[in-house]
């Protein structure tokens, strides 16, 4: 049942990018529309707001989380075009083990500054 | 048939014998039609009046053996089930099934498409190895469990399917429509217990989940079949054991055969001398 839980994995990445996305775009750029609803937010993009939303736990895991289901997500739909591809048993296990390598190396590369930021 | 009183289509009919062409070739033949005329009987009137040496299969005329599945004016058709009016043209052109090897001409090879058929061991199989082996009985099923899968059960096994398939071209080692419509075929039906058997060969990287749901498969289907649901009800099936949820039935038992619940009319007498 690998390859079931590996599709399954991928729909439920894609609710949650929709969900950890959409809170991100919404804080991001529909700040009106959070000011109509009575939260107001001071200048989301500025530096300074950006390193104090860090240093807070929800937001630095909120980010984290986005980023290993995104990369989920990408990674293993970019393996699966690969496969369809390139159809041979050498090259799944190449493609799989190159990609499991990318996404384990750029998830600890790209999650390293929210942790430092929220342990400064 | 009249081919008097329509005017003649140009049949450009891809040729392609492996023993004497590098690649395959385009030939043309003037065919005189008439009404209802189809392109399999076009064929004919080419290999018994102007050709003999063309080759395509054919068998039943009526949609039914899946012999003369055939690429016509660049769409899978059964060749016997479709017309020449059909298309408003002058001019049709033949081509084998695409991704199917090509044996001679029209004739493409089926051995791979069966292969892969059988692998998914398409027909009722249960833990009681006794009762397959020497039935006493036949297995339940109400008319409602039937209705889950009957539309599958008229697979002609003509490739078409396939030969639509965008997955089907660009992954060689795809399973394909027809198969993953039987593997649900046979695991929706109540009398079954072969998913423990059928979901290992097709929850693998080449199969199930490469469906791209396309929905080619059942738009071409000349039986009107649509595999792609099947497709989907198997992803769904396959997800349900996975995460264990729904609810597993347990197979169909045994039931009298109808003979031993119910006697036989008597034969009536002949009233008329």
């Amino acid at each position: 049942m690998r390859n079931t839980y590996l599709w399954f994995l991928q729909l439920v990445t894609g609710i949650l990018i929709a969900v950890l996305l959409g809170v991100h775009m919404v804080l991001m750029h529909l700040d009106a529309i959070l000011g109509f609803f009575g939260v107001y937010v001071n200048d989301v993009t500025s530096w300074g707001s950006m390193i104090e939303r860090s240093r807070q736990g929800i937001w630095a895991g909120l980010y984290i989380a986005l980023l290993a289901v995104v990369l989920y997500h990408a990674l293993n739909g970019l393996r699966n075009v690969i496969l369809e591809l390139t159809p041979s048993a050498r090259t799944e296990r190449v493609v799989t083990w190159a990609i499991v390598a990318f996404g384990i190396v750029a998830f600890v590369w790209c999650s390293y500054v929210p942790i430092a930021l929220l342990s400064a | 048939m009249d081919m008097d009183k329509n005017n003649p289509i140009t049949f450009k009919v891809q040729r392609y014998d492996p023993e004497h062409d590098g690649t395959p070739h385009f030939q043309e033949f003037m065919v005189p039609s008439s009404q209802s005329m189809t392109v399999l009987d076009g064929l004919i009137y080419i290999k018994e009046n102007l050709d003999s040496s063309l080759a395509f299969r054919t068998s039943c005329r009526m949609a039914i053996c899946g012999s003369c599945g055939m690429l016509i004016n660049n769409y899978p058709h059964l060749a016997c089930h479709t017309q020449i009016e059909e298309f408003h043209s002058d001019t049709l052109t033949v081509k084998p099934l695409p991704n199917l090897p090509i044996i001679k001409d029209l004739v493409v090879d089926l051995i791979p498409f069966f292969n892969t058929h059988k692998s998914l061991k398409p027909y009722i199989l249960r833990q009681d190895a006794e009762e397959m082996e020497n039935p006493t009985a036949e297995y339940a099923q109400v008319p409602h469990a039937l209705e889950t899968f009957l539309q599958f059960t008229y697979c002609i096994k003509c490739g078409i399917c396939i030969s639509a398939c965008p997955t089907s071209a660009s992954d060689k080692l795809f399973l394909g429509p027809q198969a993953l419509a039987q593997c649900y075929r046979y695991c929706a039906d109540s009398r079954d217990e072969g998913e423990k058997e059928r979901f290992p060969v097709v929850d693998t990287d080449h199969g199930v989940w490469h469906c791209h749901l396309a929905g080619a498969c059942s738009e071409a289907c000349p039986k009107g079949l649509d595999p792609a649901l099947a497709i989907q009800l198997l992803k769904r099936r396959l997800v349900s054991r996975a995460v264990a949820l729904g609810k597993k039935q347990q197979p169909s038992s045994t039931v009298p055969s109808p003979a031993e619940t119910k006697p036989k009319l008597p034969f009536p007498e002949f009233t008329v001398k």
